[in-house]
Parts: C-alpha cells; structure tokens; sequence
C-alpha cells in the first residue's frame, strides 16, 4: 500500500505530489531523499528502494525525472516499483515525451490520472487503452476538437466501454475506417566479448510488439515457424495461454493501439554480426590503442548505426584518436564515442591513438571495456520466424505489416 | 501538496511568495463566482489551474477555501476535477469550510453521469473530516449498490477510508457485511477486489476487538473463499491479481492434492506480462511446497526460467527488485542455479547495487564444473576502473577459495593480484590472503614468497596492514626480514593512525620475538614501550599483558601467544540459517530487499490497535542497541562450534564492523579453537580461580567464550512465585527494556495445537494472564506475532520483561528476557516456557 506519490524535477524540485491515504506524508521527505541522492552523486547510483527514517521510498528514474513513493507498511517491492514505472510509461505515452516543462504545463491531467491509476494505495488499472478513453490525452486533434464542438472538457462523457465489456482491454464498439495490423520483432542483443575475442555470453531478448487498429470484436492467430528456440516467454493478458501450451499459437483479442504482445529470451547465440578488435599496448608512459571493426556473420541486411563508445581510464592524461572511416568525439566526462554509421564496401573501419598516462604510471593498468551499438532493420538475429497472422471477426479485409528490427543491447568487448 | 502547517513559503527565491497572488486570485474567483455568461468556465478554469500550480510548489492557498466551493456549482468536469483535488487536500485542515463542500458533493454524488457519481463520492471520503462521517454513510450506502460499476468500485475503497476516519460508524452501517456481499456476488473483478482489499485491513484491525471480525477474517482463508478468488483469477486486474495471490499464500491446503490443483491453475501467471504478478506465484508456489522436499525442488526448477527473463527484461530498477528475490532463492539452493552462471555475469554499464548483488550469486553458485569459468570473469573485474566494484570482485574470489577444496588455480590468481601494483587491489588481496592461510596453511609456502616482495609502504589501508603484520608475526620464521620490517613499523608507531594495526604490531612482534628472539628483542622493547605509554585503552592493555607475562614465564607466554593452531574448517556465516528461512518466509516483500527479517526493520509499520504501538518500536530498536554493546549477550553463543557463531546478535555485531570474516584473526581468536586454549591459561594465570561463581561468570561473559553454562552452584533459586496483579506503565516498561541487559534468549518450540489456537493475539494474552505475566502490547498478524510481557515477584518489585515473537508457521517462539534480578532470569525463563508450553491444551 502506497501512501504518497512525488515526481521531482532532475534538481530535485518537487513538481507533483499526490497523497493516497489518510496518513500525509510530509514533503520534506524530499528533501531528505534529495541530500541522499546528492551523497551519492548520481540519482542512478542510489538503490530504488531505501529506508529513511520515516518511511520506506521507491524510486525510478526516467529522462530525469524522479517518480517516488512512500510507505510505512510492509508490501511487494516489485509491486511498487513495476507501478511506478507503468506510471512513467502512461505518462511519456500521453504527453509525447516525458520532461519537466511538459509535465509542469499538464499537471492536471497527471493529477487525473493518478487518481484513476491508484485509489487509497491500491494500484487499480494502468491499462493505457481504458485510461485513454477515460481521460482524454492532450494531443492537437482534441484541442481542434474542443474550439470546433465547443465541448471544453479534455474528458469523455461517457464511461469507458471496457469497464463493461468482457474483454477488459478493449471498447467494444471499435470503429476504424481502414483496418490495419502491423508486426514488430524487436530484439536486442546482449554479449559480452572477451579480449581474445571469445563469445563470453550471448542472448537476446525480444518483443513482438503489435500496433493495431481494427473495428469491432477481432480475434487473431499469430503462429511461428520455429518456436521451440524460444527459451522463455511472456504474455500481455490478452493472450489465451491454454493454445500456447498445445500448440505454440498466440490467439489473442488485441487491445487498440500499441502494445507489447509477447516477450522472449532466446539463449547461447553462437555467434554476433560484427566484431570489434581493441589492442592495446603501452610502453613509458603513453599508451597505443587500436580498434577495428568489421563484419563477423553476415546477416543479409545492412548493419547502420555502429557505434563504438569508451570510458578513459582515469589514469589518462589526454588522447588522441583519430579513424580512417567515421568520426571520433570526446566529451568531457572523458567517455570517447566513435560513430562508425555503415561499415563501407572497400576498406575496414579502424581507429587508432595514443594516450598519454599520468606521470609515474609506466603502462596502463586497468582495462576498459568498450559498449558498441548498431541497428540492423529487417531481420530478428535469434532467427524467430513469424509463421502466419490470421485475423476472424472482421467485416472487411484488413492490412497486414511485418517488421523485424535487432539492436546491440549490452554489447560488451573487453580489452 | 503540503498541508498549509508545514508549506514552504520561501522554498526558494525564484518562487512567488504566494501572498499578493494568492488575494488577487481570491478577487477574481469571487467576481466569477456568481456570473453565468458564457465563457465563465474557460476563466474559472484558468483560476482554478493557477490555484492547484501553488498548492502543488507548496504555496498556502487555503485562504480561497470559500471562494473555491462557491465556484463549484459547474457542470465542467475539470473544473469539478480540479475542486476535488483542492477540497481534499484542504478540508482535513479546515473542518468549519468543509461543511460547505458536503453539499455539493452531496449533489454530484446523484448526477446521473456516473463518472462524476463516482468522482465525487471518491472526493466525499477523502475528505477525512471526523465531524462530518455522518454526511458518508448515506452515500456510500446507495455507492455501493449502483448499477454502475465504476460507482461500486470507489464506494468499496471508500468504506476503508470512512473506517480510517472513524471505525464505529463504519462498523454500525453494518458496511463489512455489504462489503463482503458485494465482494463474493459482483459481476466486476475490480469491484471484487476493492472489496477484498478493504475487508482485509477493516477485519484485520477489528480482529482483535471483536471475536466475529476474527471469525470473518478466518472465512476469508477458508476453502469456498479462495477457490471463487482462484476461479475468477484471470478477470482481475493485473494489480488485483496481486492482491488475491497474496491472500492464497496464506491459504493452507488440505492435503497434496490440493497443492497440485492451486498450482496448476496459476501455472500461467508465471508468464504474466507483470513481474508483480510473476513473484507473487512464485511466492505461492514456494511456500505450497515447503514440506514436498522434491517438488519444491521442481518449483525452483520452473521458476528459474520466469525469473530470469524477468532480470533481464526490465529497467534496473525492476531488475534489482527481482534480483534480491533471485539472490535469496541462489542463496537457498545455489546447485539449481549453478549451470545458468552466466546470468549473473555483470554488465559494464549496470548500478553497482546490482553488480553486488550478481557477486554474491555468482560467489554462491560456483561449484566442481564452472569454478574456473567464474573466477576468470571475476579476474576481470577486479582489473575494473570502478574501486569498488574491484574491491567486491576480490573479496568474490577469496570467497569462492575459502569455499572449494581445489584451491591451487585461484591462490595463483590471488597472486598475480599483489603484481598488479594498485593499492586497492593490494589491500583487499592480502586480506584474503590472510584469510586463506588460516583455513590453508599449506599454501604458505607460494603465498610468504610473494607478500615478502611486498613493501610495506605501499600498502596503507588499516585492514590490510595488519593482515601484512599478522603474516608478519605468523610466518616470522620463514620471512627472512621479518623482525626487520616490524621493527621500521614499530619505529613509526607515532604515525599509525589506527589502533587495530598498532595491537596487530604488538602480537606479531611478541611472535617474532618467541622464534627469533636475538634478532626482535630491541624491536619487543621498543614496542613494548611504546603500548604502554599508548592512549587507546586496548593497546595500552595488550602491552601491558605481553610485558606481565613475559616477566611471569617466557614458555607460558608462548603458549599463550603463539599456540599451534589447528587450520579454520569454516568461517562465521554473517547471517544464520534461522534469519535466512526466515526472510524466506516473507518472499514478496521489503525483508528480501534489505536481507533481514521483518521484524528487526519494520518497527515503523502500525501494528495493531495498541496506541502506543510506535514506542513498540522504539523499544524493538533499542534492544539492538543493547544487545550490541552489553557483554551478557555473548554467553548465549552456540556452544557446539565455536568457530560457527550463528546467533543473531553476532550478525549485528558483524554488520557493525562491516566484515567480522575479514577482520585480521588475533583479537578474533575467542573464535578459534587453538585461542580457545589460550584463554583458558589466561584464566588460570590471572589469579588462583576465583571461588565465587559470579566472577567467573563474568570472564566467560567478557571472553564471549559461550563455554558450556558453568553448572550454577548457588543452591538453586526458590520456586519463584509472580504477583498476579502486577502493574507497569507502558512508559517505565520501555525505559527498563532499554536499561536493562539482555538476561537470556532463547528459541523455543510450541506444542502446535497451542499455535493452531492463535488466531489472534488476545487468546495468548488471556492464557499468560493466568500465569501471572502480563502483556503490555502486542501485535502482528498470522503467522508472525509479537508480544511485550511483564511478571513482577510476588514479594518485591522486582520485574521480568519479555519479548516473545511467535511464528505460528513454523511453530517457533523467540523469547528474549530482560530482569531487574539477573540471578532469577533464569526460573522464570523456565516459569515462562512452562506457562507458553500449556496455552492451547485443555
């Protein structure tokens, strides 16, 4: 049971406070929490669940803004910190984004919100499609709406239709003028590479995210061509286990809009699509670094985006690095960024330097490890294959689109 | 939202000090007030939006209370929104003003759209008004009977909020029984919940008032109860769903049977989008199965699986949720986990917080078949830039050593570490080094060769700098420069900041002295000199001891000194196995996260109807304390092995100098079995044994020895007779508890049919009141409870003081007594356990 709510500012403002139980928490809590955050120096740092001497805080951070709660009383973690993050995501999902002056200029309709998403502590439905149809998002078409209609309210009359219907995520009377469904296989790949280049660790997580705008009462099957690579899953509430456990179907009544069908780990991958070679050597003081990048295992389609980013060590005076393909930055908390983009047909990407040691320090002795991202649009790397869509319950044909799309997640070269 | 007592008026410069703008507002609120031209609404609204931008920078804006309720009258629902939020917000602190917002709420509470029906009964409870229940009880009443769902949902939370406000108007209305109605009839899942919810808490609280709540709090547990929850589960909300799944863990299946329908029914809510919903089964699953040694095997088996995906799927924050939770069952069962290693391989980029966590599972899970796999990744981390993440990384692999038989790959590991030249990486190793040597002498032979090369000088941290001296004096014969460089350390005595280093000095040159006694002595006199003229009291002493036994007797001294030590089998575990299950038993909650049980944090929950239920806290609190620095604590110390402290105090103890493993072993040596001898001589020496027994007592006490009870030779203590009509304020109860020693504690088994009795607290208090011990407060719930009892003598004021926390589950009582008599503690232990060992039986 949750009894207060804070969102602060990145400078620990305190913009939105929302009691929930008789018992008010005193803001200074904030303040208390804030001095904790400054000791640590970085919100991130500090654990999401901490004890202060009155109550017991959850935190998440998201695009710097601080979601907080407060309790006295013993209750799921999880609980608290998974509603927390709903909260953010119903948040970012109606205001565009998430940032201070956004949630400052609509503080009412957070407000709003909050009050349906959680009454006297109790989390009650964070389900984005009936909060939609109970408050009205901010978005130009219902400003339009209300100067051309004269209707002032940011609010629907009438009461979400989900509330009744038997199918709690869905409004029953759903009317779209051009049915469409699309979708997405979005995987991320997590490695860990050692210097010798052997694979430590290879995964991926996945997501088949659906994006759907169909009239009426649809029901879909979504089949796979090889599901049995699939080590562990999970569902969205809509999805009928019982066809899941027979036959690996997914048969599901989907909400409208977007949402997360399923999501998927697949493990002990063999192998990644490029490598990343860092060598480096020091000798009196300076050090030499190189770092190549090349194509390992390739996967059919163009791999854009590549990045490779690095931390200097603190015992680096200066550096100078410099690419034969793309462009190398150093910021000044001292991480270096080389944007690569696409790997070019004719030469392989490569960076090379020196960096100049602290005096006394003969050789570098800690290693860095190197964070390399990239984007490969059009296949999923786990070799997931969507088998079929079919759709029942439809009064008219509706579109179908596939995607598929895989990113570097924790994709970690050791030197 | 700051009530208007503590708002921050000048918070900071930048914000309006809220005084000019707040009247101005109040001006044009007032002119709008009456006016119904079109375009009023738009105006108001923008008021009314300024109005709730101060409240929420904490601006006072309490004063427009009336103008605020005047402006009400709107068929705008935003307008209605926003007055709600600043009616509630307000009223608690205006009770008079709040009379005037009844009446509108009143009215919207029968506006035929039932989005404001329900808004504005949600408003009308949250008002928190005790004068102004009376104006709730009719709306909720026809609240809860609405056709409409929404309505129902919020008058269901709002019984518990008027139950909060005031309990016996609550209880007249005969609300529960429509709750209850409601909850086992509506056709809404979310209504069903909300009523779940509230009649949890109102009966939880009436419980231990009334004997029928207590009985209707039992039928929630009862079969038809859980099975309609269990048959509806998947309508519910994903939140509602953890509220019911929480209350099945509670539920006590008859027989196997019926452990295997629950869990096949909630098999698939392990895939469950929500992680809340995914460890509450796993909850479920685990405590179902505590007596089916092999399913539960299974369970752990089935849940591997949901659980990692879990960690690796969300923010870090989920991550670190379900990671302690994670952490907790690999703490339990590390060769389930053991082939999925991999899993807690840390990420560059992730939180330290999460990294440690990912440490200790990986320290854990290494056995025969991945050992080299694990230690070569953590190697690689000890070469991090982040200290400590390095720290933690080396402590990893001392403890994966200290734990395996095969142990040649990893000290060789350990070694290259001291050739890294970082200080850090220094100190930890050596620490670990030292550690390593006292469980593996055999191994000293590679390891003095390379803490030899070692200069002193690089190495400054207080830890490791004894762990250096302690090998020092420990491998004085086989370090040739050993008595050399103890005597430059001692030559800078002046400059040792720590004591802990300065009584490590001291010890290893009395050592070094014993084996090679030309080459240290001027070294021993030095040192010798200069403890005695130290400031700190322990030095000061230890110097004076080593000089008085080395005038006594130079073989006696050696003895005691410098035993031959038998190898360490097992170091201390920082926490025992009883506070582990424990925390087991609160799966799903705060306890997995901080890693201790409940009851040693949660003092700041409200427990109970006991008004002074915070000062219960204080007094939980305070016994840690004591037990910290009261000696007596020590006596109660397992006496089978000394070398496994495993009472819970150590743990205190332990986590109050961060790592009781680490500390250099010399003063720790009351841990170890060869010490153990040497202080037995030092009894003996001090003085012919002292006949009287309460001398002796405090030896063993002050060497925290926890010998076997020296048999009492006093004649044993007359029955001890209590005075049945004892008395003591609540106040001077605590004030002793905190005064007064710790006399005894002690784990007890209850006979269950006396367990299967307490269904609530009150029964107990009854029984014990026949015995003459009385309780002062009390509180928990199934299975956890606690209790504060007093028994004073018959004859004297003389008093016993108890804490007694029974775990009905486990049929467990954890008794600790606190007496003004110390010599009578222990009758009325037994009188105690005697009178608990009887409730239940007829």
């Amino acid at each position: 049971m949750l009894q207060c709510i804070f969102l602060l500012s990145d400078s620990g403002e305190v913009m939105l406070e929302k009691q929930l139980t008789g018992h008010q928490v005193d803001r200074s809590i904030c303040a208390w929490f804030w001095d904790q955050i400054i000791s640590q120096g970085d919100s991130l740092k500090l654990l999401p669940v901490i004890a202060s001497p009155t109550h017991y805080l959850f935190q998440v951070v998201r695009e710097g803004i601080t979601f907080l709660a407060c309790t006295q009383v013993e209750m799921p973690p999880l609980m608290a910190i998974e509603f927390l993050s709903r909260v953010a995501d119903v948040l970012s999902d109606y205001l565009g984004s998430l940032n201070e002056d956004l949630i400052k200029d609509n503080f009412v309709i957070v407000y709003e919100l909050l009050d349906e998403m959680i009454d006297n502590g109790f989390p009650l439905t964070t389900e984005p499609n009936i909060l939609r149809e109970m408050i009205a998002p901010p978005n130009i078409v219902s400003k339009v709406l209300s100067v051309v209609t004269g209707n002032v309210s940011n609010m629907s009359n009438s009461l979400p239709g989900a509330t009744s219907s038997c199918v709690p995520w869905r409004k029953t009377d759903l009317k779209h003028a051009s049915n469409e469904v699309y979708v997405d296989l979005v995987e991320e790949m997590d490695a860990i590479i050692n210097r010798d280049g052997a694979l430590v660790k290879c995964e991926i997580y996945g997501e088949v995210q659906v994006n759907s705008h169909l009239s009426g009462l649809p029901d879909l099957t979504l089949s796979f061509a090889n599901p049995s690579i699939l080590n562990d899953v999970r569902f969205h509430p809509c999805v009928r286990l019982r066809p899941w456990e027979a036959n690996q179907i997914l048969s599901f009544v989907p909400p409208d809009g977007e949402f997360k069908l399923m999501s998927y780990r697949v493990k002990k991958l063999k192998s990644t699509p490029i490598y990343v070679k860092p060598q480096l050597s020091s000798d009196s003081g300076t050090c030499r670094i190189s770092v190549l990048v090349g194509i390992r295992n390739d996967p059919g389609k163009s791999i854009d985006s590549i990045t490779v980013q690095f931390r200097l060590p603190p015992c680096v005076l200066s550096a100078d690095l410099s690419a034969n393909h793309g462009a190398v930055n150093i910021l000044a908390d001292k991480t270096c960024s080389w944007s690569i983009g696409r790997i070019p047909k004719d030469k392989a990407p490569s960076m090379s330097g020196t960096m100049v040691l602290e005096t006394g320090l003969e050789r570098l002795n800690v290693f860095t490890s190197f964070q390399v991202s990239f984007r490969i649009m059009g296949v999923a790397l786990s070799g997931l294959q969507i088998d079929k869509l079919d759709l029942k319950n439809l009064p008219s044909r509706p579109y179908k689109g596939f995607r598929a799309l895989t990113r570097a997640g924790e994709f970690e070269v050791r030197s | 939202m700051a009530p208007p007592a503590q708002s921050q008026k000048s918070a900071s410069p930048s914000q309006p000090s809220g005084k000019g703008e707040v009247s101005d507002v109040k001006m044009q609120l007032r002119q709008l007030a009456g006016s119904r031209s079109p375009g009023t609404d738009d105006a108001k609204r923008e008021l009314f939006k300024k109005v709730i931008s101060y409240m929420t920078i904490g601006i006072d804006v309490s004063s427009v209370f009336s103008e605020m309720v005047m402006c009400s009258a709107t068929s705008d629902i935003v307008l209605k929104k926003m007055c709600y939020l600043y009616v509630g917000n307000y009223a608690k602190y205006n009770p008079d003003l709040a009379l005037l917002t009844i009446n509108f709420l009143q009215r919207d509470c029968k506006d035929e759209d039932p989005m404001i029906r329900g808004l504005a009964l949600r408003s009308l409870c949250s008002l928190r008004v005790a004068n102004l229940v009376e104006y709730l009880v009719g709306p909720l009443g026809t609240g809860l009977k609405d056709g409409n769902s929404y309505v129902r949902m919020v008058a269901a939370v709002g019984v518990l909020k008027l139950y909060h406000i005031s309990a016996s108007t609550c209880m007249d209305a005969d609300f529960p029984a429509m709750l209850k109605h409601l909850m086992l009839n509506d056709k809404d899942a979310q209504v069903v919940a909300n009523c779940l919810t509230s009649l949890q808490e109102i009966w939880g609280l009436e419980a231990s008032a009334s004997e029928e709540a207590a009985r209707e709090r039992e039928t929630l547990l009862s079969k038809p109860v859980i099975y309609y929850f269990l048959n509806r589960i998947k309508e519910f909300s994903e939140w509602a769903q953890c509220i019911v799944l929480e209350l099945v863990a509670k539920y006590v299946p008859s027989d196997s049977n019926e452990i295997f329908d629950v869990m096949n029914l909630l098999e698939d809510r392990l895939q469950h989008a929500n992680g809340a919903v995914v460890l509450a089964t796993i909850k479920m699953f685990l405590q179902l199965t505590l007596s089916m040694t092999d399913v539960h095997q299974q369970v752990y088996e089935r849940i591997k699986a949901p659980l990692l995906t879990l960690v690796s799927s969300g923010s870090p924050e989920q991550s670190y949720a379900v990671l302690s939770h994670l952490h907790l069952l690999v703490m339990r069962a590390p060769f389930i986990f053991s082939s999925d290693y991999k899993h807690f391989y840390c990420q560059y980029n992730e939180p330290f917080y999460v990294k440690k966590l990912k440490l200790e599972m990986l320290t854990a899970v290494a056995n025969e078949s991945n050992t080299y796999d694990i230690v070569t990744e953590l190697c690689e981390y000890a070469a991090n830039v982040d200290i400590p993440m390095a720290r933690e990384s080396i402590r990893a692999v001392g403890k994966i050593a200290l734990q395996q038989y095969d142990v040649n790959a990893i000290v060789d590991r350990l070694l290259q570490f001291l050739e890294m030249e970082k200080e850090h990486v220094t100190a930890e190793t050596l620490v670990l080094v030292k550690d390593l040597l006292r469980k593996y002498p055999q191994w000293s032979h590679d390891c003095i060769a390379v803490v030899g090369n070692i200069s002193s000088k690089n190495v400054q941290e207080p830890k490791a700098k004894a762990a250096l001296i302690w090998m020092l004096g420990e491998y004085a014969q086989d370090m040739q420069d050993a008595p050399y460089i103890l005597e430059s350390l001692i030559e800078n005595w002046d400059e040792e900041h720590s004591a802990e280093v300065r009584l490590h000095l001291l010890t290893a040159i009395m050592k070094c002295f014993l084996r090679r006694p030309p080459e240290t002595q001027k070294a021993l006199g030095a040192a010798l000199a200069a403890g005695l003229a130290d400031f700190h009291q322990d030095v000061h002493d230890r110097a004076l001891f080593y000089y008085r036994l080395l005038k006594y007797n130079v073989t006696v001294a050696e003895r005691v000194v410098d035993p031959p030590k038998q190898a360490v089998s097992v170091f201390a575990d920082t926490q025992s196995s009883e506070i582990k299950d424990r925390i087991f038993d609160e799966f799903n909650s705060l306890s997995v996260v901080y890693q201790k049980p409940s009851y040693m944090f949660t003092d700041k929950e409200h427990r109970g109807p006991f008004a002074f239920s915070e000062e219960l806290g204080n007094l939980s609190i305070d016994t840690e304390l004591a037990d910290n620095v009261v000696p007596a604590q020590r006596v109660e110390a397992n006496d089978k092995d000394l070398l496994l402290s495993t009472s819970e105090k150590e743990d205190n103890h332990g986590a109050s100098n961060n790592s009781s493993a680490y500390n250099a072993p010399s003063y720790d040596g009351s841990r170890m079995v060869g010490a153990s001898q040497a202080q037995q001589d030092l009894v003996s020496l001090d003085q012919p044994p002292p006949a009287n027994v309460p001398v002796s007592l405090a030896i063993d006490d002050l060497l925290g020895l926890g010998l076997p009870v020296v048999p009492s030779p006093a004649p044993s203590p007359p029955a001890l007779k209590l005075n049945a009509k004892a008395v003591l304020d609540p106040n001077s109860f605590q004030q002793k508890w905190r005064q007064l020693p710790l006399a005894a504690s002690q784990e007890i088994s209850m006979n269950p049919q006396g367990v299967s009795a307490l269904s609530s607290p009150q029964v107990l208090l009854r029984h014990m009141q026949g015995h003459s011990i009385h309780c002062i407060a009390s509180g928990g719930q199934a299975p956890n409870f606690k209790f504060f009892f007093f028994a004073q003598k018959e004859d004297e004021p003389s008093t016993y003081l108890v804490e007694c926390v029974i775990n009905s589950s486990t049929c467990k009582a954890q008794l600790k007594i606190k007496a003004d008599d110390q010599s009578t503690s222990q009758a009325f232990s037994a009188l105690f356990e005697s009178a608990l060992s009887k409730f239940g039986l007829p």
